[in-house]
C-alpha cells in the first residue's frame, strides 16, 4: 500500500432505511484494493444535501484528517463535485470513480484499456458538460466567455466514445466468430460468473490445472481467461470472466458489454458464491448476481457453486444453502482450493451440457474427404470407421462440428 | 391503462408453469399510487403467492409499505425467472392495450 495514498471514507445513508455496516466495508475493501491506506471512516444518516451530498460539517471534518482524497460511497453528481471542490479544495472520487481507478490500474490487454477508457468518457462527458455550463453562468457574449477550447472539450469526448463503441463491437464480433469457431471444433463454452472476489479464478485453476492470476481481492481478472477442460469425452473451454458489484452503474455493463457477452453466449454459467459470507452477505450478493445476469441477457442453464466451504462446518454450510435456495440453481458446495467437491462439480457440468449426439456420415474416397476425417479425429469422437466401398463413419459430436461437413456438401449425413 | 397478471411457478432461472394469466382494463383520470395498488389488489385476486412487481411500479416505495397497501406478501424481483415474469406481464400488458384500444388512438 502507498504511503502517500490516504482517504478518507464518507457515507451517507438514508434516516427512513435501517444502517448497512455493509456498505463501508465494502468501500473501504475497495480503497484498499485500489491502494489507499484509510484514516478514517465517517457515516452520517440525514436526508441528502443537495450541495455537498453529505453534510458539511462532516466534510469538514473529513479534511481535518488532511487526506488525498475523499472517497464517498453515495454518487455524486456534477454539482456537488463542482460545490465541494470548490469549498474544501478536496480531491475527491465516489464508489464508481474508485472502481474504475481500480480498473485502469489492472487493465492489462487492449481490450480492457478500451473498456476501461469508455466507462471513464461515459461518467466523465455528463461533469465536462455540466462544468461548462457552470462556467458559462452570467457570461456575456463576447466577454469572458468559455473558448474555443473549452467547449469543444464536450464534443471531443463523445467524438472519442463514438471511436471507442466502434473499436469494441469490433472485438465483440470477432468475440462472436471465435465462439462459433470454437463450437465448431466440438467444444462446449461454459463461463465463469459471480460477484467479486468469489474465487472464480481459483476455481478455473483447479478445474483446468492453469495458474491464472488469483488474488484475495475484488477485480483481479478483467479480460475473459479461457482455459480448455475435458469431461467424460465432452471438450469444454472454461471462461473466467470480470466479477460483478452490487449497484453497477448501467453505463460500466454497457462498457463492459464485449467481455459480459463471454457470460451471455455460453452454453452453461457457473455462478460462484462465497460461502464464508454471512447469510445476509450472502444472499445480497447472490441478488447482485442475478441482477447482472439479467442484464447480461442470460439464457443458459446455471449451476451454483457455493465455493470456499473449507472454512465451515456441514450445519453452517446447510443453514446458508437453505436461506438461498430461491437464488441457487443447481447447488453445490465445493472449495476450489482444497479441491472439495470439485468432482461432484464436474458430474453436474456434464449432466448440464447437452449431450453429444451420435451421427453416420458417408463419403466417397477424396482427398477432402480425408482430410475431413482428419479434422474429425480432432473436433468429435469417432466410434467406428469403416473403410469400404466409400468411407462411413460413426461419430458422437456437436451440431455444430457437423455443420460444417454439411456446409461443404461432401456426402449424404443422416442422425442415428 | 392495462394490467396484467401472470400467476406462475418459478425456479431460480426459469419459470416451471403458467397458471394463470389475467388482464384487467382500466380508465382513470391520472395514475397515482392508489390507483395502481386498488388495480393490482383486484388484478391479483384469489390467486396464491407472493405479489411480485417492479419497483418503479410502485414508486420505488420500500416493501414493507407496499405489503401494507396491498395486504398481501410482496416483493421487487430478485431472481431471473421472477424478471422474466414480470417482462412476460409487461408485454401481455402492452399487447393488450392495443388490442382493446379504439383504433382511431393508436
Amino acid at each position: 500500500m502507498n504511503d502517500d495514498k490516504t482517504a478518507v471514507l464518507l457515507l451517507r445513508e438514508n434516516p427512513s432505511k435501517s444502517p448497512d455496516p455493509y456498505k463501508m466495508a465494502e468501500l473501504r475493501g475497495l480503497a484498499n484494493a485500489a491502494g489507499y491506506r484509510v484514516l478514517a471512516e465517517i457515516h452520517q444518516r440525514r436526508d441528502l444535501d443537495h450541495r455537498f451530498q453529505i453534510g458539511k460539517g462532516k466534510i469538514a471534518e473529513a479534511m481535518s484528517h488532511s487526506p488525498k482524497k475523499l472517497i464517498f460511497y453515495n454518487a455524486l453528481s456534477p454539482g456537488q463535485v463542482f460545490n465541494i471542490q470548490s469549498e474544501f479544495s478536496a480531491q475527491i472520487l465516489d464508489r464508481f470513480n474508485l472502481i474504475l481507478e481500480i480498473f485502469a490500474t489492472r487493465a492489462a490487454t487492449r481490450e480492457a484499456k478500451l473498456q476501461v477508457e469508455l466507462a471513464t468518457l461515459s461518467y466523465d462527458a455528463p461533469q465536462v458538460r455540466n462544468a461548462l455550463a457552470l462556467q458559462k453562468t452570467g457570461e456575456q457574449p463576447g466577454f469572458c466567455g468559455a473558448g474555443a477550447y473549452d467547449q469543444s472539450m464536450y464534443h471531443d469526448i463523445r467524438k472519442r466514445m463514438a471511436k471507442i463503441r466502434t473499436e469494441l463491437k469490433d472485438v465483440e464480433m470477432m468475440g462472436e466468430d471465435r465462439r462459433q469457431r470454437r463450437r465448431e471444433m466440438g467444444f462446449d463454452l461454459v463461463a465463469l460468473a459471480g460477484y467479486t472476489n468469489a474465487g472464480k479464478s481459483t476455481l478455473l485453476n483447479s478445474l483446468t490445472g492453469s495458474v491464472v492470476t488469483a488474488k484475495d481481492q475484488p477485480f483481479t481478472t478483467l479480460s475473459p481467461t479461457t482455459r480448455a477442460l475435458e469431461i467424460k469425452g465432452h471438450k469444454i473451454l472454461l471462461t473466467d470472466t470480470v466479477g460483478f458489484i452490487d449497484d453497477l452503474p448501467h453505463f460500466l455493463i454497457k462498457a463492459f458489454q464485449s467481455t459480459l457477452s463471454e457470460i451471455a453466449h455460453a452454453d452453461l454459467v457457473l455462478l460462484v458464491a462465497d460461502m464464508k459470507d454471512s447469510p445476509e452477505i450472502l444472499r445480497r450478493k447472490l441478488l447482485a448476481s442475478h441482477k447482472a445476469l439479467w442484464d447480461c441477457g442470460v439464457t443458459a442453464p446455471m449451476i451454483t457453486i457455493l465455493n470456499k466451504v473449507d472454512g465451515i462446518d456441514e450445519t453452517e454450510a446447510a443453514a446458508k444453502m437453505e436461506g438461498i435456495e430461491d437464488l441457487a440453481p443447481n447447488p453445490v458446495l465445493a472449495s476450489a482450493s482444497s479441491g472439495q467437491g470439485l468432482e461432484e462439480l464436474q458430474e453436474r457440468i456434464y449432466e448440464q451440457l447437452q449431450p453429444l449426439q451420435e451421427y453416420q456420415i458417408r463419403m466417397p474416397y477424396t482427398p477432402e474427404s480425408l482430410s475431413e476425417l482428419s479434422r474429425l479425429y480432432e473436433t468429435a469422437e469417432l466410434l467406428q470407421v469403416s473403410y469400404g466401398e466409400e468411407l462411413v463413419i460413426r461419430l458422437r459430436g456437436k451440431k455444430e462440428a457437423m455443420a460444417k461437413i454439411q456446409g461443404a456438401s461432401l456426402s449424404e449425413m443422416s442422425t442415428e | 391503462m392495462v394490467c396484467a397478471v401472470v400467476s406462475a411457478r418459478v425456479s431460480p432461472i426459469f419459470i416451471e408453469k403458467i397458471n394463470v394469466v389475467r388482464i384487467v382494463p382500466h380508465v382513470a383520470e391520472a395514475v397515482d399510487l392508489n390507483t395502481v395498488a386498488d388495480l393490482t389488489v383486484r388484478a391479483c385476486m384469489c390467486l396464491p403467492g407472493i405479489v411480485v412487481a417492479e419497483s418503479g411500479d410502485f414508486y420505488n416505495q420500500e416493501i414493507w409499505r407496499v405489503k401494507c397497501i396491498l395486504g398481501r406478501d410482496f416483493k421487487y424481483p430478485e431472481t431471473l425467472a421472477e424478471r422474466t415474469a414480470i417482462e412476460l406481464a409487461h408485454h401481455i400488458s402492452l399487447a393488450g392495450r392495443r388490442l382493446i384500444i379504439d383504433p382511431r388512438e393508436r
